[in-house]
């Protein structure tokens, strides 16, 4: 690269490549070829997870023959999952209304504001959150207290009296 | 572009005469295949150690997704294999390349041997050299039961059984090897400490002793 020069000797054509740089430049490319082989699988590798469209699965949550039109419900169901190798079932609950039309409507258990367990009021036909004092009504939406968002929907099924979940 | 940024670094600190040294020095004649086809048995130690970094490399990586414990280790080399990008090349390289610095290895020492090439003044070159051969095997025996399967198992089975024939203290070679009567978490764990930290550790060390006696003393001379 920085070959001392002969002072005797006439200045190099700049235009000319000389035979070590030409050289120097050969191992640099396959050295940069061997990189690569080696750098792209470990990069594909090491950001693999990135790259996983997550799977989405149906988890069969019990039957809704007792469930009444209009009556929330809370259910326990398990799921499975999937964390990197290991593979699991997990409990999970979920509030369940029965719809008039045959639709059902499910919830995730927990306040869109900090997390906690909310429960139906039967006689107030709400939802309310111990913590905060948030209500929700039986649409999901906020009646008054902290939580900024509806109720999350968990997206649901029902085929042959059974009840479906959807995870992930 | 490059020139100068080297340019720029040279500069600040002189690091041309030691890259001159490291990289740029003439390789001597009888030890070039460009001149004597023959020559590539010298070319036996250089890709024992192109093997080495491929190893470290692709072993680094492996680390970030392997688990080394009895409820883990199975099913994460196998998550490994099977659900990662380009999983089964990573640890198909690791896997292949372990093989090959075996054979290099024994080829490098071979040519050394054939060669007389550890004869005064090169006897210490040639001890460190014997000490890399047993951190290759320690690597090797090490790195076999890493995958859990059953192989792994019963070859480490073995391999600790063998300890114990030792006379009078075999029972507790075996015991420390396998950190407990039988093959299990403690001895898993252990071989992976071993593989990842110690060897890798001594390794480097005497590599690097290695190759600053090849430089101190040169190439030894044709037969
Ligand atoms: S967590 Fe429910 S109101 Fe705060």
């Amino acid at each position: 690269m920085h070959s001392s020069l002969n002072p005797q000797s006439p200045p190099p054509d700049p235009t000319l490549v000389s035979r070590r740089r030409f050289l120097g430049f050969g191992i640099g490319a396959i050295g940069a070829l061997i990189a690569s082989a080696l750098g792209i699988p470990l990069v594909g590798y090491a950001i693999s997870p990135a790259l996983k469209k997550k799977k989405e699965d149906w988890a069969e949550a019990g039957s809704v023959a007792g469930f009444q039109p209009l009556q929330p419900k809370k259910i326990e169901y398990s799921a499975f999952r999937k964390d990197g190798w290991i593979e699991e079932t997990v409990k999970k609950s979920a509030w369940v209304i029965l719809r008039d039309g045959g639709d059902v409507t499910v919830y995730d258990p927990r306040c869109t504001h900090l997390g906690c367990a909310y429960r139906w009021d039967e006689s107030r036909k709400s939802f309310l959150c111990p913590c905060h004092d948030g209500v929700f009504d039986i649409n999901g939406k906020v009646v008054s207290g902290p939580p900024p968002r509806p109720l999350d929907r968990l997206q649901a099924k029902i085929e042959s009296g059974k009840l479906f979940i959807m995870e992930g | 572009m490059l020139d100068r940024a080297y340019q720029w670094i040279d500069d600040r600190l002189g690091i041309d005469p030691i890259i001159r040294d490291v990289v740029d020095h003439p390789v001597p004649e009888h030890v070039n295949p460009a001149i004597h086809p023959r020559s590539i048995v010298y070319c036996f130690g250089g890709l024992t150690f192109f093997i080495f970094t491929l190893l470290i490399t692709t072993g680094i990586f492996l680390t970030m997704y392997y688990v080394p414990t009895p409820d883990h280790a199975y099913d994460s080399v196998r998550y490994i294999t099977d659900e990662l990008t380009l999983g089964s090349i990573v640890r198909g390289i690791h896997h292949w390349s372990a093989s090959g610095i075996v054979i290099m290895v024994v080829l490098h020492m071979l040519r050394v041997y054939a060669q007389g090439a550890y004869k005064a003044p090169r006897e210490m070159n040639w001890m460190v050299g014997v000490g890399l051969l047993m951190v290759v095997m320690g690597f090797g025996f090490t790195g076999y039961l890493l995958p859990w399967d059953q192989k792994a198992y019963w070859a480490t089975t073995v391999g600790t059984k063998m300890a114990s024939q030792v006379p009078v203290v075999g029972h507790y070679l075996l015991l420390i090897l396998r950190g407990g009567e039988d093959l299990g978490a403690v001895t898993l764990a252990r071989f992976y400490s071993f593989h990842i930290w110690f060897l890798p550790g001594a390794a480097v060390t005497l590599l690097g002793l290695h190759f600053l006696m090849v430089r101190r003393q040169g190439i030894s001379g044709p037969l």
